[in-house]
C-alpha cells in the first residue's frame, strides 16, 4: 500500500529513474517518523495477533525488573548491568557511554587469551564473558568499570580542526580476584531497529560478498565471522553485536536477559551468577516465562526502519556521490535483499537499504579492542548498519556513535575509521569544507 | 514503543499531502499570518503550558518535601496525610506533564529517576535493614526503582493504604527524608532545563524552531513531536497501564497501587493532552494553541479532537472505585474509558497528524 500511495503521487523530478524509493530503507517495513520515537514503531501491517506481540514485546521491553522474590516482575540479577532493556537502549537506540549509572549503557566484555573448544573467547573463572558491574541491595558487583578519555585535536587540510577522545577502560574494585591477565572489549547498546530484516538476509548473500584474502585487490578484506550458538549448540553465522558473536535475535534476547539482566529463561535457564559469592540459590529458574521472551524476541524482530529525509536535495545527493567515491560502500553496503519466507511475510524478499555488509572488516590500532570473538579479530569491527544514523541525535540526545560511543558527531565517527577504511577516511579528510558537509548531510539523510 | 496505527495513517497523509494541492479546508499555502500563528504557538507552548506546568511540579515537590520534614519532627497520622495530599498533587502535576513527554524529561531520563516502577520491594528492605547512611547523596546512588513517586508512595501508603504514622520507623524516616530532597531535586533539574533564564534552555529549542534551534530544523518538527507525544500516552494509558491489570485480572500489576490514586494518574494523563491542545494550565494566562491553529483551517476537525478529549476525560467519573477494585468490579466502565481514550488515539494519530504535515510547511 505505501508503495502505491507513493507511485500514485509519483513526479518525475523526485524519485529516480528505476522508479523505486530510496527513501524505503527497510522496504515495506519503513516508517516515515522523524521524531525521537523514530526507533519504537512497529512494522505496519502486522496481523491483529502479531500486533499483540509486538505490544506486550513493547511492555517487557520497557519494563523494570526487580529483586527475586517479588510478586511481579521479579528475577532481576544479583548481578546486572542494567534493571530493563531500555535503561540501556534508549527509545530503542543507541545508548550513553557510561558505566554503572541508571541509564548507563556500556558494558564490558572480558574473557582471558586464547580460545575455548569452539573457537570462541575463554570465560574467565568467577566471572564468565561479562562483567556485571551492578548488583541487587547488599551484595558486590562484581567490578566496576572506569572510562578516561584522552582528548586529542587534530586538523583537516583547510585547517578545520576536530578533537578526537580516545578511552581507556580499566576495571577495579574486583569482587574476586583474577589470576594472570584478562582482556577487555566494551560494548555499547547498539540501535533496535531492522533487526528482523538482517536476520532474514540469506547467509549466501552475506558470505558472498566476503573477501577474507582480499583476493580482488581493492584494500578491503571483509569476513564472515561463525560463531558458537549456545542455544542451537551449533556454529553459525554472526549476524548482531558490535563484533557479529551473535547468530540469532532470539539468541541476542536471551542472552541479555540472562547476562545484562540476570534473568534466566528456558533456553539459558543458569543464573550468571552460578557458582559465585553473589548467588541467590533461589529455585526460581527460568524467571522469563516463554511468551515473555518470545514477545521481546518479536519485538526486536518487528522494529520498523525509518525513511530517510531531504533526499532529493542536492546537497544530500552530492553527498552520496562523495560516499561512494570515498569507498564508503565498499563495506557500507547500500543494498541487501531478504529471502522469501512464507512464514514470516512482513521480512521476505525486501529490498533494504542498511549499508552494511554485514561483514567483519579491521578497522585499524585505533578501535582495535585486541579481544578476538571467534573469527572477529582483535582489530574487526562489524560494519555498522548507517540506517538510521542520521536520527540519533533526535532520538538520544545527544547522540553517540562506534562501539564504546567515543564519537561524538559523524565527523568522530568518520576520523576514527583505519585499517581497511583508511584510504576512505583519508579521502574524506581532504575534502573541502563543503564536500565533507555534504557527506554530513548525506548521513544525517540516513 | 509505539503502535502500527501512526505508520499507516502517516504514510497516507504523506500522500494525500503530495497529491492534494488546492483543497479548500487544507491548504497547503502558507501565509505570514499562519506562520506568525504557528509561531505563536510554539511561544505559548513554552512559556503558557511547559514552564507552568514543570514549575508547577516542582512547587508541589517542595511542599511534600516540606511535609515531609513536619512529619518527621512530628509523627502523627495527621501530618502523614499531609506528605500523602501533597504526593497527589506533585503526583497530579507530573502525570499532566506526561501530556507532552518529549524534550529533557526524555533526553536526560528525568522520567524513569522519578517515575520508575515497580518499587523493588527486596533490595528497599535490605537498604533499610543495612547501615547505609541513608543521605541524599546516597540515594542518588540508588537504582531508580528504590527511589521516586514510587518508593515515597510505598513507605507513606504502604500495601493497601494501611500504613499508620506509628508503623513509620526511624530508618523509613531518614529514607523518606532523603527521598523527598532527592525527588525535589530531580524536579529542579527538570523545571531548569525548560527555564528561559538558563543557558541551553530547551524553551529556546523550542521557540526558534527551524531558525536556530538545534534540535528542531522547523517548526513542522516540534508539532510532530508534541502530537505523538499526546498520541504515545494516549497508547500508554489505555493500552498498558488500564490494559495490563485488567487483562492478567491483577491489581499488584496496577501502577499507583499503594495509594490507590490510579484513576487520578490516568485522568491527570489524558488531562495533560487537553492542556497541550488548548495551551491552558491552572494559574497560568492561556495563550494561542494547537486547537486555535487546527480551528483556522478546519474548525470541525478542532471541535471533533476537542470533544473526543473531553469526552475520554469525563469518562472517567463512571469509575467509582479504586481501579485496584475496578478491574474485576467494573470492567464495563473500564472498558468505556480505554474505548473513549483509544478514539482519541486514532484521531490524533490520523487526522491531526495529517493536518499538521499537511498544513505546517516549515
Amino acid at each position: 500500500m505505501v508503495v502505491f500511495a507513493l507511485v500514485k503521487c509519483q513526479k518525475s523530478a523526485v524519485f529516480p529513474a528505476d522508479q523505486y524509493d530510496n527513501r524505503l530503507s527497510g522496504g515495506d517495513a519503513t516508517v516515515f517518523d522523524a521524531t525521537s520515537k523514530a526507533f519504537g514503531n512497529a512494522f505496519e501491517n502486522l496481523s491483529s495477533y502479531d500486533g499483540y506481540m509486538h505490544e506486550m514485546g513493547d511492555k517487557v521491553f520497557s519494563q523494570s525488573f526487580v529483586t527475586a522474590p517479588a510478586p511481579i516482575h521479579s528475577g532481576l540479577g544479583p548481578i546486572f548491568n542494567n534493571t530493563s532493556c531500555v535503561s540501556c537502549h534508549h527509545n530503542d537506540g543507541i545508548g550513553l557511554p557510561t558505566a554503572g549509572d541508571a541509564q548507563s549503557s556500556l558494558l564490558m566484555r572480558i574473557s582471558l587469551p586464547g580460545t575455548d573448544a569452539n573457537g570462541g573467547p575463554v570465560a574467565v573463572p568467577g566471572y564468565g564473558l561479562q562483567v556485571q558491574d551492578k548488583a541487587s541491595y547488599g551484595l558486590q558487583p562484581e567490578a566496576k568499570v572506569n572510562i578516561a578519555y584522552t582528548y586529542q585535536t587534530y586538523s583537516f587540510d583547510d585547517g578545520e580542526t576536530y578533537e578526537l577522545r580516545a578511552p581507556t577502560y580499566a576495571l577495579s574494585n574486583l569482587y574476586a580476584p583474577i589470576s594472570g591477565t584478562y582482556l577487555l572489549s566494551p560494548r555499547l547498546a547498539p540501535p533496535m531497529i531492522g533487526l528482523g530484516l538482517l536476520e532474514a538476509v540469506p547467509e549466501s548473500e552475506i558470505v558472498a560478498n566476503a573477501d577474507p584474502n582480499d583476493v580482488n585487490g581493492d584494500g578491503i578484506a571483509g569476513k564472515a565471522n561463525y560463531v558458537y550458538d549456545v542455544i542451537t549448540k551449533k556454529m553459525q553465522l554472526g549476524r548482531f553485536g558490535w563484533k557479529a558473536n551473535t547468530a540469532s535475535i532470539i539468541t541476542q534476547v536471551a542472552t541479555a536477559f540472562n547476562q545484562d539482566m540476570g534473568l534466566t529463561s528456558s533456553v539459558l535457564p543458569v543464573e550468571s551468577s552460578y557458582g559465585q559469592t553473589q548467588y541467590d540459590s533461589l529455585h526460581d529458574d527460568a524467571e522469563l516465562p516463554d511468551t515473555t521472551l518470545n514477545a521481546v524476541k518479536f519485538y526486536a524482530q518487528t522494529l520498523a526502519v525509518p525513511a530517510r529525509r531531504n533526499t532529493t536535495d542536492a546537497t544530500v545527493k552530492r553527498g552520496e556521490q562523495l560516499f561512494m567515491l570515498a569507498k564508503c560502500a565498499s563495506c557500507h553496503k547500500q543494498t541487501l535483499t531478504t529471502g522469501v519466507n512464507v512464514a514470516f511475510p512482513a521480512v521476505s524478499n525486501q529490498v533494504i537499504h542498511p549499508y552494511t555488509d554485514m561483514l567483519v572488516h579491521n578497522m585499524g590500532i585505533g578501535l582495535a579492542d585486541n579481544r578476538p570473538d571467534f573469527k572477529a579479530g582483535g582489530q574487526d569491527w562489524r560494519t555498522a548498519p548507517l540506517w538510521g544514523v542520521g536520527l540519533f541525535p533526535v532520538i538520544n540526545n545527544p547522540g553517540f556513535y562506534l562501539h564504546d560511543g567515543r564519537a561524538r558527531t559523524l565527523v568522530e565517527a568518520i576520523m576514527w575509521h583505519g585499517g581497511e577504511a583508511a584510504a576512505s577516511q583519508a579521502y574524506f579528510s581532504h575534502l573541502s569544507k563543503s564536500d565533507r558537509n555534504a557527506v554530513l548531510k548525506f548521513l544525517n539523510s540516513l | 514503543m509505539r503502535g502500527k496505527f501512526l505508520i499507516t495513517l502517516s504514510v497516507i497523509g504523506l500522500a494525500i499531502a503530495g497529491c492534494k494541492k488546492d483543497n479548500a479546508n487544507n491548504s497547503s499555502g502558507n501565509t505570514s499570518a499562519q506562520a506568525t500563528l504557528e509561531q505563536q504557538v510554539l511561544t505559548d507552548f513554552a512559556g503558557n503550558l511547559a514552564n507552568p506546568n514543570y514549575q508547577d511540579i516542582q512547587a508541589n515537590a517542595l511542599v511534600m518535601n516540606n511535609a515531609i520534614i513536619a512529619f518527621n519532627t512530628n509523627p502523627t497520622d495527621n501530618n502523614l496525610a499531609a506528605i500523602r495530599t501533597a504526593w497527589k498533587n506533585t503526583r497530579a502535576a507530573w502525570e499532566k506533564c506526561e501530556g507532552f513527554l518529549f524534550g529533557p524529561v526524555e533526553d536526560f531520563n528525568y522520567d524513569p529517576t522519578m517515575d520508575d516502577w515497580p518499587v523493588n520491594k527486596a533490595d528497599l528492605d535490605n537498604v533499610l535493614a543495612s547501615n547505609n547512611p541513608l543521605q541524599v547523596s546516597d540515594i542518588d546512588q540508588l537504582g531508580t526503582t528504590l527511589k521516586g513517586f514510587h518508593a515515597i508512595e510505598y513507605i507513606i501508603f504502604g500495601v493497601g493504604s494501611t500504613q499508620k504514622a506509628a508503623n513509620i520507623t526511624d530508618r523509613d524516616k531518614l529514607y523518606l527524608a532523603s527521598l523527598g530532597q532527592s525527588l525535589y531535586n530531580t524536579t529542579v533539574q527538570l523545571r531548569n532545563s525548560w527555564d528561559p533564564a538558563q543557558a541551553n534552555n530547551f524553551t529556546a529549542e523550542v521557540i526558534n524552531a527551524g531558525n536556530g534551534s538545534t534540535r528542531y530544523t522547523s517548526r513542522l518538527d516540534v508539532f510532530t513531536a508534541l502530537v505523538g507525544s499526546m498520541a504515545d500516552i494516549c497508547n500508554e494509558v489505555a493500552n498498558e497501564k488500564m490494559q495490563t491489570p485488567l487483562a492478567a485480572q491483577d491489581s499488584t500489576l496496577d501502577e499507583s497501587s499503594f495509594s490507590h490514586n490510579s484513576v487520578n494518574d490516568f485522568k491527570n494523563n489524558i488531562t495533560g493532552i487537553l492542556n497541550a491542545y488548548k495551551c491552558q494550565y491552572p494559574g497560568a494566562a492561556s495563550g494561542h494553541s494547537l486547537s486555535e491553529l487546527v480551528a483556522s483551517k478546519n474548525a470541525s476537525l478542532d471541535l471533533k479532537i476537542q470533544s473526543q478529549i473531553n469526552t475520554a476525560i469525563a469518562s472517567f467519573s463512571s469509575i467509582t472505585t479504586t481501579y485496584e477494585k475496578a478491574i474485576y468490579t467494573q470492567q464495563n466502565q473500564v472498558k468505556t474509558v480505554q474505548n473513549a481514550i483509544n478514539t482519541l488515539k486514532v484521531t490524533l494519530e490520523g487526522d491531526l497528524s495529517a493536518f499538521i504535515q499537511t498544513n505546517i510547511k516549515d
